[in-house]
């Protein structure tokens, strides 16, 4: 227990000097850019007829106090931390004065939601299949799912969303092609908007999965037909184990380590997998907000985007490090 | 079947004769690579028997088919490895011929119980993600039919016969010891108390030390079970040490059986003189004669004796025919034309 104290304390203090570069990467990078936000948004408010020129000073001032940015280099480094850690990032330029934070707080739960699930469900069927096609060499439907899996692999993702779109949304239209659930449906637990939302949800998680099912597949049958001919396998096997214990705690055990792996890459991977995804069938999250942020010159809500991103990333991976012990006992040793 | 699973149920306990018989086996691989069908007899027509309470030596050098023998005799048998003819017959399960070909039910009943394996490579045949005692519950809990609590008892007093403490249970196997990890393998071989074991080669990848201590307590292990053992290795210092009788496989084929004593003192195969009179002993320090040649492919092995291309007492007969297994004394045999010749040449 000791041991694995040691190990966790390790790992938390790896994500924190993680996550403290990436902020900081977001904040030299965002502060490197050309657009001024305090007079982009003096320039959008004044358009519209002549202002006084001292009330266009005052503006520019609390502008300046929203987006952190009075004082010295370093009161505003220290000042940017301090925002940090209680999640606020000032107003959104392009949504003003909504706050950066409600945008984002709004946005995830749709991009988490669609694409975690999706993730999962293509890890857990991919993982099964494989693992079962690997064990059980023989089988017809296997071999033939294979195939299958290989072929819609390397389909580009983008192509494989729009041939969706077309066929449940155009040929055969009986799947909505785009947002996150109907309009006119009031949000809130009602069964009809869980419905809606499904419903929306179906198109744009299929396509995540029939793309990402054969990775998972070819993996996870390579994995397992290394370690059927493993010592320990061929030995059970003998000792006359029960086929499926074999099976689950003798193979699929084995092979599934490297794989959880792979799953904390790809669970690190919603936030920049979102972007098509969300493009292509007008879903409202994280990735659709950070194209939007960016078209805008929106430089606070791109660094809250960032910062969000780098958040969630960093801790799917110490989450996913915290339990590899307890996959792979002879993690901590190393 | 059901009247099998009767023989089964009502085990002749003191029924004499072999645990194992193994007669006129023939088990080949047989690959088709490109339509083109290639077979590697492995086992070639091989007839013995390892009786009660005995440990049964098998040696011969690496590609002689020992492996093969052992596979086909614990039913490992998987494609392309097939038994073409023979039969093996086992003292503990009367109206079936050999594991593979029984019904699956019995095999699963068997397994364990009556024969337990050893196996090569002994380092690896523990599940690395599994606790030590984990491995103990899948292999043996369902022979033993004892609730859990007597179940762990009786595995700590078995594990207290190799010298190890209870505390290994909770360990992973890497968390252990080259030799910890030996001797728990033949703790897992023996927890039933199996009628016939089998070892192949399990202390190759111990360094000497530790290989006696553990050998030691496999003998000691052997001797309170009363288990018959069929032990594969090719090192003749470890069967000297080890074994009550011995065979010796050459190319497929057992080309000599003695009491162990007998077969050092008084070999009457060409081969298995080679064989003995490679070992270096102390004080002598005569240079050794090597063997000419290789051991030949089992795909397209000389005719008649298998080893005439090496022998020095090689005659005509020896190319054409293939020397039967002749008995020339109290429990020896030798497949040889001319081991009257060999006998007589110091």
């Amino acid at each position: 227990m000791r041991v694995y104290a040691r190990y966790a304390a390790g790992r938390f203090l790896q994500f924190l000097l993680v996550v403290f570069i990436g902020i900081n990467l977001a904040y030299v990078i965002t502060h490197a850019t050309p657009i001024d936000p305090v007079e982009h948004t003096v320039s959008v408010a004044t358009a519209f007829g002549q202002t006084a020129p001292d009330a266009i000073e005052s503006m520019r001032q609390s502008l300046r106090e929203l987006y952190g940015l009075t004082g010295s280099p370093i009161e505003q480094y220290v000042n940017f931390w301090r925002r940090v850690i209680v999640a606020d990032f000032g107003p959104s330029l392009s949504a003003f004065p909504t706050p950066v934070s409600s945008l984002i707080g709004r946005a995830t739960p749709w991009t988490v939601g669609l694409l975690g699930v999706a993730t999962l469900i293509t890890w857990v069927i991919g993982n099964s299949l494989g693992g079962l096609a690997g064990y059980y060499r023989r089988s017809r439907t296997l071999k033939a799912f294979g195939i299958l899996a290989m072929a819609l692999h390397p389909m580009p993702y983008y192509i494989a969303a729009i041939v969706l779109l077309i066929v449940f949304g155009f040929v055969w239209p009986i799947l909505p092609i785009s947002g996150g659930s109907q309009m006119n449906v009031p949000r809130g637990w009602s069964a009809d908007y869980m419905l809606s939302v499904a419903r929306h949800s179906v198109l744009p998680m299929l396509s995540l999965i029939l793309v990402g099912l054969g990775g998972w597949f070819v993996g996870m049958r390579s994995l397992v037909s290394n370690i059927v001919t493993e010592d320990y396998v061929t030995y059970a096997e003998l000792a006359g184990v029960n086929k499926t214990r074999i099976l689950t705690t003798y193979v699929m055990r084995n092979a599934i380590v490297p794989q959880v792996t792979g799953l904390a890459i790809s669970l690190g991977h919603i936030f920049s997998g979102a972007l098509i995804t969300e493009r292509v069938f007008g879903y409202p999250g994280i990735g659709s907000l950070l194209v939007d942020g960016v078209h805008a010159g929106d430089y606070s809500l791109v660094l809250g985007v960032t910062t969000i991103s780098i958040l969630g990333v960093s801790i799917a991976v110490l989450v996913i490090d915290l339990i590899y012990p307890l996959l792979d006992p002879r993690v901590t040793v190393g | 079947m059901s009247a099998a699973m009767q023989n089964f149920a009502a085990r002749p306990e003191a029924a004499e004769g072999p645990v194992v018989a193994v007669r006129d086996l023939r088990a080949w691989y047989r690959l088709r690579l490109f339509g083109v069908d290639r077979e590697v007899k492995a086992v070639d027509g091989i007839t013995f028997e390892v009786r009660r309470d005995e440990i049964y030596g098998l040696a011969g050098e690496s590609s002689s088919g020992k492996s093969t023998l052992v596979k086909t005799i614990a039913g490992a048998i998987k494609p392309p490895l097939e038994i073409v003819d023979g039969e093996i017959k086992f003292s503990f399960m009367p109206g079936t011929k050999g594991l593979s070909r029984a019904p699956p039910e019995i095999a699963a009943r068997v397994r364990w119980r009556h024969l337990s394996y050893v196996m090569q490579g002994s380092m690896s045949v523990l599940n690395p993600v599994r606790r030590v005692g984990a491995s103990f519950v899948d292999f043996a809990a369902r022979h033993m039919g004892l609730d859990k609590a007597g179940f762990e008892a009786a595995v700590i007093a078995h594990l207290a016969r190799v010298n190890l403490p209870g505390s290994v249970l909770m360990a992973y196997p890497h968390e252990l010891s080259g030799g910890m990890r030996q001797r728990v393998a033949i703790a897992l071989a023996t927890i039933c108390r199996p009628d016939f074991v089998i070892a192949d080669e399990p202390t190759t990848a111990l360094d000497v030390v530790v290989q006696k201590d553990v050998l030691g307590m496999f003998r000691s292990i052997q001797r309170e079970m009363g288990s018959s053992v069929l032990f594969v290795t090719h090192d003749m210092g470890v069967h000297a040490h080890l074994t009550d009788r011995l065979g010796i496989m050459y190319a497929g084929r057992l080309v000599e059986e003695a009491r162990t004593p007998d077969l050092f003192a008084r070999p009457r195969h060409p081969y298995t003189r080679h064989l003995i009179h490679s070992l270096p002993s102390i004080g002598d320090d005569k240079p050794r004669i090597g063997l000419e040649g290789s051991p030949p492919s089992l795909a397209s092995p000389p005719s008649g004796c298998r080893f005439h291309p090496r022998c020095a007492f090689a005659a005509e007969r020896c190319r054409v025919e293939v020397p039967p297994m002749e008995s020339v004394g109290p429990d020896h045999r030798v497949a040889c034309f001319e081991k009257d010749r060999v006998e007589v040449t110091p």
